[in-house]
C-alpha cells in the first residue's frame, strides 16, 4: 500500500463510521448535539492525557466519551432552568467546555503534540506515519485499525439496537410504555458518538466531524423515504465523498478532511437540487405542473357550484374571470384554453359552459374534499 | 333585499403542497353578526381566519372587506390568533402586549405614547385585567393570557374582528367574560368572525353560524343553519353522539 | 519607560474598546436571538465567515480589516441563504440544516487557509487569530472599524424597535397590521452578521456564538422586561469582554476568545444561581421562608381552633395537642417560640402556650385573605 493509498482508505472509513450514527440524529433534530459533542470531547481527551501523558492510550477513549456524556446531561440540566431553551443550552455548554479545553492546551501543552492546529484541522495527511508494529512487522497504520474497529462497532450498535433505536426515535412516548428506554438508548448513542468524536478528532479535527456525521445522511434523507435504506446510502455517499474530496484535495493540494467536507456539501446541495422525487427542480416542475391541472378544477368547480344558480350568467363569463378568481386576465386565459383542450368546457358567447365531462370531474372533486 | 355585507370571501381557496386546505369558499358576512366558525380538526378553520388577511399563500379567490380589497381596509379588521401560537415567557409586561395592538397605526419608528398607553389600559379595563397591567406575562393562567389578547384586539378599534378559538382550555368566568364582551361588541355593530369548537355552546354564544369542512357546508343564521343535517354533512358520522343534545335544542 | 506605559496603554485602551464593543452588540442582538430561538444560528453564521475572510485574502491579496470583514459578511450571508433554503425546500430541520452548512464552510475555509499557507507572505497574513481571537492585536483602525459597525447596528435596534419586539413575539399578528415584518427579518440576519463580524477579532469564528447567546440568557434570569434585558445583557457582554480581554493580555499564552467565553459562562452561573427573581438559590430560600410562614400560620390556626370548644381565644394549650397537625413537637416547639418572639403567642409553663391579642388579630387577618 502507498502513503496516499493508505490516506485514502482510513478517510473512506472516517466517513462510514461517522455516517452510520448521522441518520438517527438528523431524525431525533440532535445534529446540534452532535455539534457539541465533537467540541466538548477535546475537554475529556486534553484531561486524560494530563493523567496519562500519552496521546494514544485507551483512557483518551474513555475520557472523551466521558466529556461527550457530560456534555448531554449539561445540556439537560441547563434547559430545566427557566427561559433557558434547549438550542441557548446547547450553546451555553459546548463553548464553556471547548473553551477550557483550549485554555488548557495553549498553556501547558504547547510542548507536545497536542496543538490547536491539529485540533481544528485533524492530521488526516500524518496518519500513515503511525504504525502499528506487531511482532516487529509493521502491519499498516495505527487509525486504520482504530477506524475499522469504530466502523465495526458502530454498525454493530445500529444493527443491534435498529427497532429500538427506530421506535424512540419516531414515538419516544410510546416506546417507553411499551417498555423500551429511550433515555438510555439516547445516552448510549450519544456515548457512541463521543467515541467515534474521539477517533476521528485525530484524523479530521474537532468541528469536520459535523460533517462526516450529518451531511452525507442528510443527502441520504433527501433520496430515500426507507430508514434502511438511508443508513446504507447515507454511508455509500459518505465513502464517495471520501474519496471525491480525496481526489479534489491532491489537484489543488489542500487540507484533505476539509476537502472531503466540501464535497460532503456540495454532494448535498446537488440532491437538494436534483433528487428525483423531493428535489427543488422536481419539485417546482411538479408545482407548475399541478397549478395548472389544479387551476382547471378551481374554475371546473366553481362554474359546478355556480351552475342552475341567478347569477350563473355573471359568475361564468370569460372577462369576469380575472375578477371572481384573482388571476389575471392572461392567466384565465390558459386556465380555461387548458381545460377547452381536456374538452371539460364549451364557449358559449361570452359564456363558459361545463361539459357532461366536466361536471362529472368537478362532482368528483367535490366529494374528494370533504 | 340587499342585504350589506361587511366581509365577502369568493372562491377562496387554500393548498398547502397541492392538497386544498380551504376548497373555492364562498361566504358574505353581514355586518352586526355574532358569527362562529364551526367544523371538525383539520377543517381549515384557522387557515380560513389566517387566509382572510394574507398571512398564508392562496391559491385563488378574493376577500373584500367592506367592498374594499383587504388590503387597502387592513385597519377595519382586528386579529386574537391563537393563545398557543405565541412564546409567553418573552420578557413583557401586560399592558406592553396590549399596546401592540396599536402599531399598525403608528407607522415607522414612532413609539406608542401617553395616548395609546390610555387606549390600552381603557381595553384592559374592559375585559377585567387592569390589576394586572405590569405583571410579567408569563405569570398568567390561561384564561388571562386570552383576555390579554382580547384587549389587543380592542385597542385595533377594528371594525371586523376574527377571533381563532378564543375560548380555548379558559376557565369559566373567562369563558362568560368573553363572551359579553363580544356581545357588546356586538352591540355596537362590530362584526365578529370566531373560530369555536364547542357545538353544545353555538346556540347560546351565536347569532350566525358557518360550518367548515374544506368548503363551506352551510352558513347562516343560526336557527337555520345549525341542524343536525347540516352537521353530520360537516363531521360526518362522529356528530352521532351529540344528536340528542342538538335535537332537545333545536328552536 | 514613559514611552513604554504608553504604548502598554495603547494596547489595553483598544483591547478594552474593542471587546465593550462587542459586549453591546452581542447583548443587543443576542437577545433578539435568544427569544426567537435561534440560538445556533449564530454558530453556523460565525463559522461560514471564515471562508469569506480567506477569500477575501486570496482575492485582494489584502489584509485590510475592512476588506477581510467585508468578505466574512458576504459568505456568512450566503450560509444563511442556503440554511433557509434547505429548510424551505426539503424535509431537513432547521438544526440539521445548520449543522450542514456550518460544517461545509467551515470546512472550505480550512481548505482555503492551508491554500494561503503556501503563499510567500503567508507569515503575515495571521488570518489564525480568527480562530480564537486575539485582542491584544487590535489596533486603532480595527477599533474604529468596530464602532462604525457597532453604532449603526444598534441605530437600526432602536429605530426598528417595535417591529422587532413584534416579529419576535408575535410575527403572525404583527404581518396582519400591516407591519413588514419578512423585510424585518432579513435586516436582523444581516444586523446578526454586523454582530459577529465586530466579534471575529476578539472572539475568533468557533466561539462567537456564545457571545450573543450567554450574555442575553444570563440578563433574562434578572429581568422581564426587553428592554432592560438588552440593557443587561449589553452590560454583561461588556464585563464579560473586558475581563476576558485584559485576561488574555496579562496571562501569557491565555486566547482571548475562550477566555471572554469563560468569564460569560461565569456571569450566566451567578445569574443562573443568584438573580434575584429566578435564582436557584434565591428561590430556594424564598421556598423556605413560605414554607416556615405557612408552618406558623397554622399553628396560631391551631391555638385559634382548639379555643374555639373554651370560648375564649387566648386560652392556653399544650404542645402534644398540638401535634395533630403533622408537625414533630420539636418543630412545633421551634415554631412557637419564634412566634413569642413576633410577640403573637404567649408561654403559660408547662409547655403550655396561648395566642396572644395581636396573635389574634394575625391569624383573622390571614384566613380573611385566604378566602379572599
Amino acid at each position: 500500500m502507498t502513503l496516499q493509498f493508505e490516506i485514502l482508505i482510513i478517510a473512506m472509513f472516517v466517513s462510514a463510521s461517522c455516517a452510520v450514527l448521522g441518520s438517527f440524529l438528523i431524525l431525533r433534530t440532535m445534529a446540534m448535539m452532535s455539534d457539541a459533542i465533537s467540541h466538548s470531547v477535546l475537554l475529556g481527551i486534553v484531561l486524560a492525557f494530563f493523567i496519562v501523558s500519552s496521546l494514544s492510550s485507551p483512557l483518551l477513549i474513555v475520557g472523551a466519551g466521558l466529556s461527550g456524556l457530560l456534555t448531554v446531561v449539561l445540556v439537560d440540566v441547563v434547559n430545566k432552568k427557566k427561559f433557558i431553551k434547549k438550542d441557548a443550552s446547547i450553546g451555553l455548554v459546548f463553548p464553556l467546555l471547548f473553551s477550557i479545553a483550549i485554555i488548557i492546551i495553549s498553556k501547558y501543552a504547547g510542548n507536545v503534540h497536542l496543538d490547536i492546529d491539529s485540533v481544528l484541522l485533524g492530521e488526516l495527511a500524518f496518519a500513515p506515519f503511525n504504525r502499528f508494529v506487531l511482532d516487529g512487522t509493521d502491519i499498516g497504520p495505527k487509525s486504520l485499525y482504530v477506524m475499522i474497529t469504530l466502523f465495526i462497532l458502530n454498525s454493530f450498535f445500529i444493527a443491534f439496537f435498529y427497532k429500538e433505536l427506530k421506535i424512540t426515535t419516531f414515538d419516544k412516548s410510546l416506546s417507553s410504555t411499551l417498555g423500551f428506554r429511550p433515555n438510555f438508548l439516547n445516552l448510549f448513542l450519544m456515548g457512541m458518538v463521543s467515541i467515534t468524536c474521539v477517533a476521528a478528532f485525530d484524523v479530521v479535527g474537532s468541528i469536520l466531524v459535523i460533517a462526516y456525521m450529518i451531511i452525507p445522511p442528510a443527502t441520504a434523507y433527501l433520496l430515500t423515504e426507507k430508514l434502511s435504506y438511508m443508513i446504507v446510502l447515507s454511508v455509500v455517499v459518505g465513502i464517495l465523498s471520501s474519496i471525491a474530496g480525496f481526489v479534489l484535495a491532491n489537484i489543488i493540494n489542500a487540507n484533505i478532511a476539509g476537502s472531503i467536507s466540501v464535497v460532503c456539501g456540495l454532494f448535498f446541495l446537488i440532491a437538494l437540487f436534483l433528487a428525483p422525487e423531493n428535489g427543488i427542480i422536481s419539485n417546482f416542475r411538479d408545482r407548475v405542473r399541478k397549478k395548472w391541472q389544479f387551476s382547471e378544477s378551481l374554475l371546473l368547480v366553481h362554474l359546478s357550484n355556480h351552475e342552475g344558480q341567478p347569477d350563473y350568467d355573471d359568475e361564468s363569463r370569460i372577462d369576469h374571470l380575472n375578477q371572481h378568481m384573482l388571476w389575471d386576465m392572461r392567466f384565465g386565459e390558459k386556465v380555461v384554453n387548458l381545460a377547452l383542450k381536456n374538452g371539460n368546457l364549451l364557449v358559449s358567447g361570452q359564456n363558459l359552459v361545463l361539459t357532461e365531462k366536466g361536471r362529472e370531474y368537478a362532482n368528483e372533486i367535490k366529494k374528494d374534499t370533504v | 333585499m340587499d342585504e350589506k355585507y361587511t366581509l365577502e370571501i369568493t372562491d377562496l381557496t387554500v393548498a398547502y403542497d397541492n392538497k386544498p386546505v380551504l376548497w373555492d369558499i364562498d361566504l358574505n358576512i353581514p355586518e352586526g353578526v355574532l358569527m362562529a366558525i364551526v367544523g371538525p380538526n383539520g377543517a381549515g378553520k384557522t387557515t380560513l381566519i389566517k387566509a382572510i388577511q394574507g398571512l398564508v399563500p392562496t391559491a385563488a379567490g378574493r376577500v373584500l372587506v367592506s367592498g374594499k380589497k383587504y388590503s387597502e381596509n387592513r385597519g377595519l379588521v382586528g386579529y386574537v390568533p391563537q393563545r398557543g401560537s405565541v412564546d409567553w415567557d418573552f420578557p413583557t409586561s401586560v399592558v406592553d402586549v396590549v399596546k401592540m395592538g396599536t402599531y399598525g397605526t403608528l407607522g415607522w419608528f414612532k413609539r406608542p405614547g401617553k395616548k395609546e398607553e390610555n387606549m390600552a389600559l381603557e381595553a384592559l379595563e374592559k375585559v377585567g385585567m387592569l390589576d394586572f397591567r405590569d405583571r410579567q406575562i408569563s405569570k398568567l393562567s390561561g384564561g388571562q393570557q386570552q383576555r390579554v389578547f382580547l384587549a389587543r384586539a380592542l385597542v385595533q378599534n377594528a371594525e371586523i374582528y376574527l377571533m381563532d378559538e378564543p375560548f380555548q382550555g379558559v376557565d369559566a368566568t373567562t369563558e362568560k367574560a368573553i363572551i359579553t364582551i363580544l356581545k357588546d361588541l356586538r352591540s355596537q355593530g362590530k362584526t365578529l368572525v370566531v373560530v369555536h369548537h364547542d357545538l353544545q355552546t353555538v346556540r347560546e354564544y351565536f347569532d350566525s353560524v358557518a360550518l367548515l369542512n374544506v368548503r363551506i357546508v352551510a352558513s347562516g343564521k343560526v336557527e337555520n343553519v345549525f341542524t343536525t343535517e347540516n352537521l353530520q354533512a360537516t363531521y360526518g358520522g362522529r356528530v352521532k353522539f351529540l344528536d340528542q343534545d342538538l335535537s332537545q335544542n333545536a328552536v | 519607560m514613559i514611552l513604554h506605559e504608553l504604548i502598554f496603554d495603547y494596547t489595553l485602551r483598544n483591547v478594552a474598546l474593542g471587546s465593550a464593543m462587542l459586549g453591546i452588540v452581542s447583548g443587543f442582538l443576542g437577545t433578539i436571538v435568544v427569544l426567537k430561538k435561534q440560538s445556533l444560528l449564530g454558530d453556523a453564521m460565525s463559522h461560514a465567515a471564515l471562508p469569506g475572510i480567506a477569500l477575501a485574502f486570496i482575492v485582494f491579496g489584502t489584509k485590510n480589516i475592512s476588506v477581510l470583514l467585508l468578505g466574512a459578511g458576504i459568505t456568512a450571508f450566503i450560509a444563511t441563504g442556503l440554511i433557509y433554503l434547505t429548510t424551505k425546500n426539503s424535509k431537513i430541520k432547521f438544526d440539521s440544516s445548520l449543522a450542514i452548512w456550518l460544517s461545509t464552510f467551515f470546512g472550505l475555509g480550512l481548505v482555503l487557509l492551508t491554500i494561503i499557507q503556501r503563499y510567500p507572505n503567508a507569515q503575515q497574513a495571521g488570518l489564525d487569530k480568527f480562530l480564537f481571537g486575539q485582542a491584544a492585536a487590535l489596533t486603532q483602525s480595527d477599533v474604529t472599524t468596530m464602532f462604525i459597525l457597532g453604532a449603526v447596528s444598534i441605530s437600526v435596534v432602536i429605530l426598528f424597535w417595535k417591529e422587532i419586539k413584534i416579529l419576535i413575539f408575535d410575527p403572525g399578528f404583527g404581518t396582519s397590521l400591516g407591519l413588514k415584518l419578512r423585510f424585518m427579518e432579513t435586516v436582523v440576519i444581516a444586523l446578526i452578521i454586523v454582530a459577529i463580524l465586530i466579534g471575529l477579532q476578539t472572539v475568533g469564528v468557533v466561539l462567537m456564538s456564545s457571545m450573543l447567546i450567554a450574555p442575553a440568557v444570563a440578563a433574562r434570569q434578572w429581568t422581564d422586561r426587553l428592554s432592560t434585558m438588552v440593557m443587561l445583557s449589553a452590560f454583561f457582554g461588556i464585563i464579560a469582554g473586558i475581563c476576558g480581554s485584559v485576561f488574555s493580555s496579562k496571562i501569557a499564552k491565555m486566547p482571548t476568545g475562550p477566555a471572554i467565553i469563560v468569564s460569560i459562562s461565569f456571569i450566566v452561573l451567578i445569574s443562573v444561581l443568584f438573580s434575584h427573581k429566578y435564582g436557584l438559590i434565591t428561590q430556594y430560600f424564598i421556598e423556605r421562608r413560605s414554607n416556615r410562614n405557612i408552618k406558623l400560620n397554622r399553628i396560631l390556626e391551631g391555638l385559634l381552633n382548639l379555643s374555639v370548644n373554651h370560648k375564649n381565644p387566648y386560652h392556653p394549650h399544650s404542645i402534644n395537642v398540638l401535634r395533630f397537625m403533622g408537625y414533630s413537637p420539636a418543630a412545633i416547639r421551634s415554631g412557637l417560640e419564634n412566634l413569642s418572639q413576633k410577640g403573637l403567642v404567649l408561654h403559660h409553663g408547662e409547655e403550655e402556650w396561648a395566642l396572644t391579642e395581636a396573635g389574634y388579630k394575625e391569624v383573622e387577618n390571614n384566613i380573611k385573605n385566604l378566602v379572599q
